[in-house]
C-alpha cells in the first residue's frame, strides 16, 4: 500500500530555517579560513624574515605597517599616490578609446584582425621592463611616457575583449531588432553594446591589473613623481622598509579601486543577465 | 486593409562549408491575405515556412518572386513573435517593450503596460527576463508584438518550446489580444490542433516550399481545443495532411 508521507507546513519553516542556518554557518565558515590563510601569510612572512633573511633584507610585517602608517600620516602620500593613479587612469581611458575602434575592426574586418592579432601576440608577449626601459629612452623623465606605456600594454586585452563580445552577440536579438524596424543605430545602443559590455568589462578589468603594475614600473625608470619614483627614492637609499611600505600602500588602493569599481558593475551586470 | 500578396516565391539557400548543397526552401509559393483574418501556414519541417515569415518581415531577402505587404497602398508595419521569446536580458520586461517603439513617451508606457495587462504580467514589469518562467518570457514576446500595433502580424511557431500546458494557456491569451486588435495575423505552425483552433484558414506547405492546399475554417471564437467542432475540423485537416504525405512519398518514389 502505498503511504504519503504528511509534509505540514510546520515542518517546511523547520526545514526551511534550518537550511538557512546552515548556510549562515557556511558563509562564517569561509570567512574564518580566508582569515587563516592571511594569518597564514603574515606567519610565514615573520618565518622568513626572522629565520631565512634578517630584517634588513626583509623588514617584518608590523615594521612595514608602522612605515606605511608614517607614510600616510607624514609623507606627502596624497600628491605621489594621486599623480599614479591619474596616469593609470589617463592610460587606461586611452587604451579604452583605442581598442573600442580596433576591437570593432577586429570582429567585422578580416583583414584587421590577422594584422592586429599579430600585433597583440608580440604586444603581449614583449617583456614590460623592455618596455618600461623604451620608454625612457622615447619619452625621457615625464609624465607622457608612463601614460603612453600603460595605454600600450592595456590596450590588446580591452580590445580582444571587445572583439569576442561583438561576435559573441545573439544574431537572433539583431533579427528581432530588424524585424521590428530598429535602425543601425538603436541595433547598436540597444543590442550590440550592452550584449558585449561584460566581455568587455572583463578584458578592462584584466587591462586595469596590467595598468597598475606597468605604471609602477615605468615610473620607476621614468617619472619624477608617484608612487614607482619613491619605491625607486627608498631603494636608492637602501630603505627596503619603505619599498615595501610604499608598494603596500600602492595595493590598498588598487584593491579599494577594483572592490569598488569593477566588482560592483559586474556584480550588477551580472545578476541582469544571469 | 493590410495586404500580403505573395508572387511565385523562390528561396534557393547556396552551399555552405558544413552543408555543401543548395537548398530549396521555398519552391515558388502563391498565396494572398487580405483583411482582418488569421491565417495559419501548416507544414513539416523544412516545408519553408519560417523562411516565408522572414521575407515577409523583410528579414531575409528571396531568390526570386515578390512579397507585397502593405497597408492602404504604404509598405505595412510588422510585429513579429518568435519561437522563442528574444528578449533582451539587460532590459526589464517594460523596457523590452519600449524598446520596439519609436517614441518614448507616457502614452507608449501606457500602451504597453495595457498589453501586458492584456496577457497578465502588468505585475512583472518591472522584473528581467531571467526571473521569469519560458512561459511569461513569452508571452511578453506576445504583448511587443501587438505593441507596435502592427498591421500584420507574424508567428513563427510561438508555442513550439512550450510543455502542453502552458502552450494552451498561452494560445488562450494569444486569443484574446487578437479577438481586441483583429490583426492580420500569419502564424506558422506544425501543430494541427494549434491551427484549427487559432486560424480563419490553414494554409499547407509541402516539403520542398509549394501550397498544397487552402482549407478555410469557418468556426466561432474563442474557440476550445476539446470542442466537438474543431475536433471535426481537426479531422479534416489531418486527412488532408495525410493525403499530401502520401502525395509526397508517392512523387518521391515516382522520381
Amino acid at each position: 500500500m502505498l503511504t504519503v508521507p504528511s509534509v505540514t507546513p510546520d515542518a517546511i519553516s523547520e526545514l526551511s530555517a534550518r537550511e538557512m542556518r546552515r548556510a549562515v554557518v557556511r558563509r562564517w565558515l569561509f570567512r574564518f579560513s580566508v582569515l587563516i590563510g592571511w594569518t597564514a601569510f603574515i606567519g610565514v612572512w615573520y618565518l622568513f624574515s626572522r629565520l631565512v633573511f634578517n630584517p634588513q633584507q626583509l623588514p617584518e610585517p608590523h615594521v612595514v605597517a608602522t612605515e606605511s602608517w608614517t607614510i600616510i600620516t607624514e609623507q606627502d602620500v596624497r600628491t605621489h599616490m594621486q599623480a599614479s593613479l591619474l596616469r593609470v587612469l589617463a592610460g587606461f581611458l586611452l587604451a579604452a578609446v583605442v581598442s573600442c575602434g580596433l576591437g570593432w575592426l577586429i570582429a567585422y574586418n578580416a583583414w584587421w584582425r590577422t594584422l592586429l592579432r599579430t600585433i597583440v601576440q608580440f604586444t603581449v608577449s614583449t617583456p614590460i621592463v623592455a618596455l618600461a626601459i623604451l620608454t625612457l629612452v622615447v619619452f625621457g623623465v615625464s609624465s607622457l611616457g608612463p601614460i603612453i606605456t600603460t595605454a600600450v600594454v592595456a590596450t590588446p586585452y580591452i580590445m580582444m575583449n571587445v572583439a569576442q563580445g561583438l561576435t559573441g552577440v545573439d544574431r537572433r536579438l539583431i533579427v528581432m531588432s530588424e524585424s521590428f524596424g530598429r535602425t543601425r543605430s538603436q541595433i547598436i545602443t540597444g543590442v550590440l553594446l550592452p550584449s558585449s559590455l561584460i566581455s568587455v568589462l572583463a578584458g578592462a578589468r584584466l587591462a586595469f591589473a596590467v595598468a597598475w603594475r606597468m605604471e609602477l614600473l615605468t615610473e620607476i625608470f621614468a617619472a619624477s613623481e608617484g608612487v614607482g619614483f619613491q619605491i625607486r627614492r627608498s631603494f636608492e637609499s637602501y630603505d627596503v622598509r619603505g619599498m615595501i611600505a610604499w608598494t603596500v600602500l600602492y595595493i590598498v588602493v588598487m584593491l579599494i579601486f577594483e572592490n569598488l569599481v569593477f566588482r560592483q558593475i559586474e556584480r550588477r551586470l551580472q545578476g541582469r543577465t544571469a | 486593409m493590410a495586404t500580403v500578396l505573395i508572387e511565385n516565391l523562390t528561396k534557393i539557400y547556396p552551399p555552405t562549408i558544413t552543408y555543401p548543397h543548395r537548398v530549396q526552401a521555398l519552391g515558388g509559393v502563391n498565396m494572398s491575405v487580405t483583411g482582418n483574418v488569421f491565417v495559419a501556414v501548416l507544414g513539416p519541417s523544412g516545408s519553408g515556412k519560417t523562411t516565408l515569415l522572414n521575407i515577409v518581415a523583410g528579414v531575409e531577402t528571396p531568390t526570386s518572386g515578390s512579397v507585397r505587404a502593405v497597408q492602404d497602398g504604404v509598405p505595412a508595419q510588422v510585429g513579429y513573435v518568435f519561437q522563442e521569446p528574444r528578449l533582451l536580458p539587460w532590459r526589464t520586461v517594460l523596457n523590452n517593450m519600449l524598446y520596439v517603439q519609436d517614441r518614448k513617451s507616457d502614452r507608449s508606457r501606457r500602451e504597453a503596460e495595457f498589453y501586458l495587462t492584456m496577457v497578465g504580467l502588468n505585475e512583472v514589469a518591472h522584473l528581467y527576463p531571467s526571473q521569469l518562467s519560458a512561459g511569461m518570457q513569452q508571452r511578453v514576446g506576445i504583448a511587443r508584438a501587438f505593441l507596435v500595433n502592427p498591421d500584420i502580424l507574424l508567428m513563427d511557431e510561438p508555442f513550439s518550446h512550450m510543455d502542453a500546458l502552458t502552450g494552451r494557456s498561452l494560445r488562450e491569451y494569444l486569443q484574446r489580444v487578437w479577438l481586441h486588435t483583429r490583426k492580420t495575423a500569419l502564424f506558422v505552425t506544425h501543430d494541427v490542433s494549434e491551427a484549427v483552433e487559432l486560424a480563419d484558414r490553414i494554409v499547407m506547405l509541402r516539403p520542398g516550399g509549394v501550397v498544397f492546399d487552402d482549407i478555410p475554417v469557418n468556426l466561432p471564437r474563442p474557440r476550445h481545443p476539446d470542442d466537438p467542432a474543431v475536433r471535426a475540423v481537426e479531422g479534416e485537416v489531418l486527412r488532408r495532411f495525410d493525403s499530401m504525405e502520401a502525395a509526397v512519398r508517392f512523387g518521391a518514389q515516382a522520381g
